[in-house]
């Protein structure tokens, strides 16, 4: 395929996508509402065991006290994250419910041309949300200031993020072609990151989940983040941690396109690509 | 069909449920072999994917961590001073693990069950479904009787894991009040099951309901903290869920957690949230049903 005509199905594959999203604009509202909301259990948690809105405890292990900035910090990033999981990474068993799988395959592109134009459509809608939910959250006391100072530095980091965790996802796709029911699959990696990476606590108060920590990608982004926002540490680290995201960028983009080649090929070879 | 006499009117109308007319005994029968049937076939389709199987029991235990962890990195150890003051326990570890052990049903209600005639939707089975001879409430019934017992499993596996990480201190004599208490949640939680699982006959994308709903009630319901820190309209909507008072009574037995209430008066207000949220939910089922039939909207995406 040429150029043009790849550019061309991923813009219609965007296309697509996105009109599917907009057919349950509700889709919408609750993903930049909610993830906001499930914070609230913790802010509540907090003031059960600590009784005030700063932990000397958390200022040790973070550097701020302040835990519901932190927490909300870990909430909106994530959010990067899990609706590139959900959206890339379950697309193709969504295909399949649909029952729209087979053309896909048996169309004259690469399913990953597809994947491209699907990844790309995520990361427009989830840009969109996250920005509404860092206006709201700017807006209400919990001590959190968005300049354009912070906000560059931050952009640049979700983007080596995002770069290496679609590659990722990519393969999950792959993988959904092989074992078909993912949805539990899907959560339980969900829940991995939360456990894994700094979302919710800091990973340091468990030396297990701290040293996993250091192998996703999503910890590097959140220390360097919260540095900037909540520290004012701009400088400190950022182009350390960037080489860093890059190194795990390249790995899992290969990784990533790999993978799904390798699965996608399994999948046709065996004969399974129709099979629920 | 104007020529049509009241007699061929009447059959038209007629439930194609004809179990109606037996004897109560033989109904009831037939339904429970229904239930049996859903619940059979539920554990058929799991296990059809054993690996996924397994990742559900270990699952609960990767949610629970997040929390207990977030609660020492606050608190800076597994004591809390200021938990002592507000309920009369210091122990977050125990505290946080029955709060989050327990809400698990919650889940078993909102997803299982709201998402069931989703899946049969998916799966191109609704109408055979829909069209076998008995209440559509029965099939929900045989959904959550398969996740009752799922949810059963997954909180053995939980438990298992924090007795052998952290020693987990709980009054053993707590246990047959603080399962009488679940019970009786577990049949008011079964009437939110059965909203849920009608509203996704008209929103079709049932888990966003399911999503939205299940949001708001790990909010409200005193999980991993006590009723006194929310705030005083969140406590009020708290006393309508079943949850709430699943988890105080829990508590309250194995690891005597003030609830703010007599035993008495929480047995009584579940009692009557039970009455009150099956006969909501069977109404809410039957009307949302009645009308999707009508309006032939059944088997739209």
């Amino acid at each position: 395929m040429s150029f043009a005509a790849t550019a061309y199905v991923i813009r219609a594959e965007m296309a697509k996508t996105l009109r599917i999203y907009f057919a349950y604009p509700i889709i919408m509202v609750y993903w930049a509402i909610f993830p906001v909301l499930w914070v609230f259990p913790f802010l509540f948690q907090g003031k059960a065991m600590v009784g005030s809105t700063t932990s000397a405890a958390f200022q040790q292990l973070t550097g701020s006290g302040n835990y519901m900035a932190f927490v909300l910090i870990g909430a909106m990033v994530s959010n990067f994250v899990f609706s590139g999981l959900w959206g890339v990474g379950n697309s193709l068993r969504e295909e399949t419910y649909w029952g729209t799988m087979e053309y896909i395959i048996a169309s004259p592109t690469h399913p990953l041309v597809v994947l491209i134009g699907k990844t790309l459509a995520e990361a427009a809608v989830t840009t969109c949300i996250v920005t509404m939910q860092a206006t709201t959250i700017s807006l209400l006391p919990f001590d959190i200031s968005f300049t354009v100072a912070k906000v560059l530095p931050v952009m640049l980091l979700v983007v080596l993020l995002m770069v290496g965790f679609y590659g990722f996802a990519i393969a999950f796709a792959g993988f959904t072609l092989l074992i078909k029911e993912v949805h539990g699959w899907v959560h339980t990696l969900e829940w991995v990151f939360f456990l894994f990476s700094p979302i919710r606590y800091p990973v340091q108060v468990n030396p297990i989940a701290s040293f996993v920590s250091v192998l996703i990608p999503l910890t590097w982004a959140l220390v360097a983040i919260r540095g900037i926002i909540l520290l004012n540490r701009r400088a400190v680290g950022l182009w350390r941690i960037s080489g860093i995201l890059l190194a795990m960028d390249a790995a899992l983009l290969v990784g990533g396109y790999f993978t799904f080649v390798a699965l996608e090929r399994k999948t046709r070879r065996d004969g399974t690509v129709g099979m629920h | 069909m104007t020529d049509a006499g009241p007699e061929q009117a009447n059959a038209d109308t007629r439930p194609l449920d004809h179990s109606t007319t037996w004897p109560l005994f033989f109904r009831l029968r037939h339904y429970a072999t229904a239930v049996w049937a859903e619940n059979i076939k539920e554990w058929k389709l799991e296990l059809t994917y054993p690996l996924d199987f397994l990742r559900s029991l270990v699952d609960p235990v990767v949610y629970l961590l997040p929390y207990v962890f977030y609660g020492i990195a606050l608190v800076g150890g597994r004591f809390s001073p200021n938990l002592q003051k507000l309920v009369g326990t210091t122990d977050i570890v125990s505290f946080i693990t029955i709060g989050y052990v327990f809400i698990g049903f919650m889940n078993m209600a909102l997803w299982a069950m709201g998402f069931s005639l989703r899946k049969e939707q998916m799966y191109g089975t609704l109408e055979p479904v829909f069209a076998a001879p008995v209440p559509r409430w029965v099939f929900t019934m045989g959904m959550s009787m398969h996740s009752i017992l799922h949810q059963f499993l997954m909180i053995l596996v939980q438990l298992l894991f924090i007795l052998a990480a952290f020693s987990l201190k709980v009054n053993p004599l707590g246990l047959l009040p603080s399962l009488a208490m679940i019970g009786l949640m577990l049949v008011a939680l079964y009437g939110i099951g059965m909203i849920m699982a009608s509203t996704t006959l008209i929103f079709k994308q049932g888990w966003l309901i399911s999503e939205a709903l299940g949001s708001l009630l790990m909010v409200v319901t005193p999980i991993a903290y006590p009723l006194a820190v929310l705030p005083v309209f969140m406590q009020k909507a708290a006393l309508a869920v079943p949850t709430t008072y699943g988890i105080l009574a829990a508590r309250h037995f194995l690891m005597g957690e003030e609830m703010g209430f007599s035993v008495l008066t929480a047995f009584m207000r579940v009692a009557v949230l039970c009455v009150v949220w099956v006969v909501f939910g069977l109404v809410i089922f039957t009307a949302i049903d009645k009308s999707t039939r009508r309006s032939g909207t059944l088997s739209h995406y």
